[in-house]
């Protein structure tokens, strides 16, 4: 389909700046909620995994993070992200120190 | 792996049997006969004593000294050979836990001990030497021998895995920048056609480049998959959003998922416009399933147009349904250009969706879903498709995609021009007042239940301060106050109904 033509269609005096979208409001370009419930599901597989010494919990909520990462939002809080990072990573270390034996696999027992 | 080594050495005997490599634990037993006592004190005297004499003596030394170690085994007797035999026996069960028999000592070993004529005045049988060796074997720790690593399968996995999806990331992210570019490059000229502003972040001067930060400037990452790109200074309208929303192709188990479910990348066009841009109308024409979630979402759709339509009746493809408050405003807009290029780019077109009352979609979280979370404003949306369900990406395929855009600026105009007849208007402004009505019913009874449930914990408040008062002359004058306005709320009531019997 061309253009109508005729006259130019640009009209300096109606420039309007842009106004982002508050993030979280409908509508929103990202208002994609799957990295913060990652990211608390992060958090939940963390304390799994240091409180009850459950290597798996460490991993998967390492895996967590990444997805979270993975999916956030440019404008988002980093510390945030890297608190979450931090969480998992000391979960899957503090797992093996205290017990080094490797995991088992749930077909082996 | 066993091997058998006889060493006659001249003072000790060793046997070494063999060595045993059992799961990843080598054991080496030695079977050593214990010299005992006298002769093994004589024997180290002469040794010390005699070191300069042995070539001379040494024959003659081996005469006296086996048959002492024989007198010795026989002296322990066959029960201390069986006695020991058993200690060997539990020793080997014990520690490594598994079958270890001993084997039967092969008597050809022993034969010069038979020799009746090398040793005489000798009764005992053959020297079996099984005496008991106390031979602590240490278990030596797998992990000193051999590698673990195999043992660690599972964390192996685990980090390939993470590997592998942060290699997928890159690669992902990449690769939706790359189109976001080439989307950009090939409509450049188009925009810069038709707006003042090509490409805005509301920070940044306008005209100013992106920086190194933004090496994609003018458009904005708002995710590794969302792009935008505002533009602004053009007749009939305030400005216009492009959302560039791609696979989430930054997200490994995304990507698997999209083996199973095809999905596609989505350009999201929206223009605001001004108040006097458009007339008081809502339409949408969408394909059949978005039509279905476009009602349910948006608020402007569900309450204006209850009804939907075969896009057939309109001349235009099957795969379309038609929404429409006031069918002049449609069929007026979506002319036979229109039409022909709906139909002609229809597996493009996801949905258009005009509307002076948008409000963007409900709120899914609260309960209010029936009243609008915003103010209304005057927007044409059109949601386009890029062919190839994610997999074709060339240039052609993106330049395929201009025509989409040219249709966007043909209905702005249109909707600029188009004004509704008198019927058309009354018909919206009734709608518009009967929606209204509607709301300003459903705020005043939200009002209303929000004022009383105050007023009920403000009661609830002060009779708890009241109980634990202990002043008990405020607290019956608390009551009588209470007993009087219960008594009070009640009488008309009463009053009413005396009326009535009357």
């Amino acid at each position: 389909m061309q253009q109508t033509g005729g006259p130019d269609p640009r009209r300096p005096e109606k420039i309007h700046r842009y106004k982002p979208i508050p993030v979280g409001t409908p509508g929103s370009p990202s208002d994609d909620a799957t990295p913060d419930y990652l990211n608390v599901l992060g958090m939940i597989f963390s304390m799994c995994g240091l409180m009850m010494r459950l290597k798996w919990c460490g991993w998967v909520a390492l895996y967590c993070s990444c997805i979270s990462f993975a999916h956030s939002r440019v404008n988002d809080d980093t510390k945030q992200i890297l608190s979450s990072f931090m969480l998992s990573v000391s979960a899957v270390i503090m797992s093996y120190l205290q017990n080094p034996q490797p995991m088992t696999p749930p077909w082996s027992t | 792996m066993e091997a058998d080594l006889n060493l006659d050495l001249p003072h000790v005997l060793f046997h070494y049997q063999g060595l045993y490599q059992e799961s990843g634990v080598r054991r080496v037993r030695f079977w050593v006969p214990q010299v005992h006592g006298e002769d093994a004190e004589d024997n180290d005297v002469e040794d010390s004593d005699f070191a300069d004499f042995e070539e001379f003596d040494s024959e003659e030394s081996r005469e006296r000294r086996v048959p002492s170690a024989e007198k010795h085994h026989s002296k322990q007797g066959p029960a201390s050979d069986s006695k020991g035999k058993e200690n060997i026996n539990d020793e080997v069960q014990e520690e490594e836990g598994d079958e270890a028999s001993v084997e039967e000592e092969d008597e050809l070993e022993y034969s010069d001990f038979h020799d009746e004529e090398e040793f005489e005045g000798f009764e005992g049988g053959a020297p079996t030497g099984k005496s008991t060796p106390h031979l602590t074997i240490a278990k030596v720790p797998a992990s000193a021998i051999g590698s673990r690593w195999d043992s660690y399968i599972l964390e192996i996995m685990m980090v390939t895995g993470l590997v592998i999806y942060l290699t997928n990331f890159m690669m992902g992210r990449a690769k939706n920048a790359r189109l976001a570019q080439a989307w950009f490059q090939s409509h450049k000229s188009l925009l810069e056609e038709n707006f003042v502003l090509v490409g805005d972040d509301g920070k940044r001067e306008v005209g100013t480049s992106g920086g190194e930060e933004n090496p994609t400037y003018p458009l904005v990452k708002e995710s590794e998959h969302i792009y935008t790109l505002w533009c602004s200074g053009r007749q009939c309208c305030e400005g216009m959003l492009v959302l560039l929303k791609f696979l989430k192709r930054q997200d490994l188990v995304w990507c698997i998922s999209q083996l199973v479910r095809k999905q596609s990348d989505r350009l999201e066009i929206q223009f605001n416009l001004g108040q006097d841009d458009m007339d008081s109308f809502v339409w949408c024409i969408a394909q059949k399933k978005t039509a279905v979630r476009l009602v349910k979402e948006m608020y402007d759709l569900g309450t204006y147009c209850p009804e939907r339509r075969l896009g057939e009746k309109f001349g235009l493809s099957s795969s379309f349904i038609l929404m429409s408050e006031i069918p002049e405003a449609l069929t007026s807009i979506v002319d036979s250009k229109v039409t022909a290029t709906l139909n002609k780019l229809a597996h493009m077109v996801d949905y258009i969706h005009v509307s002076d009352q948008y409000s963007g979609p409900k709120n899914q979280g609260d309960g209010s879903s029936q009243t609008p979370s915003t103010e209304v404003k005057k927007v044409l949306i059109c949601g386009f498709i890029v062919p190839g369900e994610g997999q074709a990406h060339d240039l052609t395929v993106i330049d395929s995609m201009k025509p989409l855009l040219q249709l966007s600026f043909y209905l702005l105009d249109k909707l600029k021009r188009f004004r509704l007849s008198k019927e058309g208007k009354q018909k919206a402004e009734k709608n518009r007042a009967k929606v209204y009505e509607a709301q300003m019913r459903q705020t005043h009874a939200a009002r209303a239940e929000a004022a009383a449930q105050r007023r009920e914990e403000k009661r609830r408040q002060e009779k708890d301060r009241m109980l634990q008062e202990e002043d008990p002359e405020k607290q019956r004058r608390w009551e009588e106050k209470e007993l009087r306005r219960q008594i009070k709320k009640k009488q008309p009531k009463i009053k009413q109904l005396k009326v009535k019997s009357l």
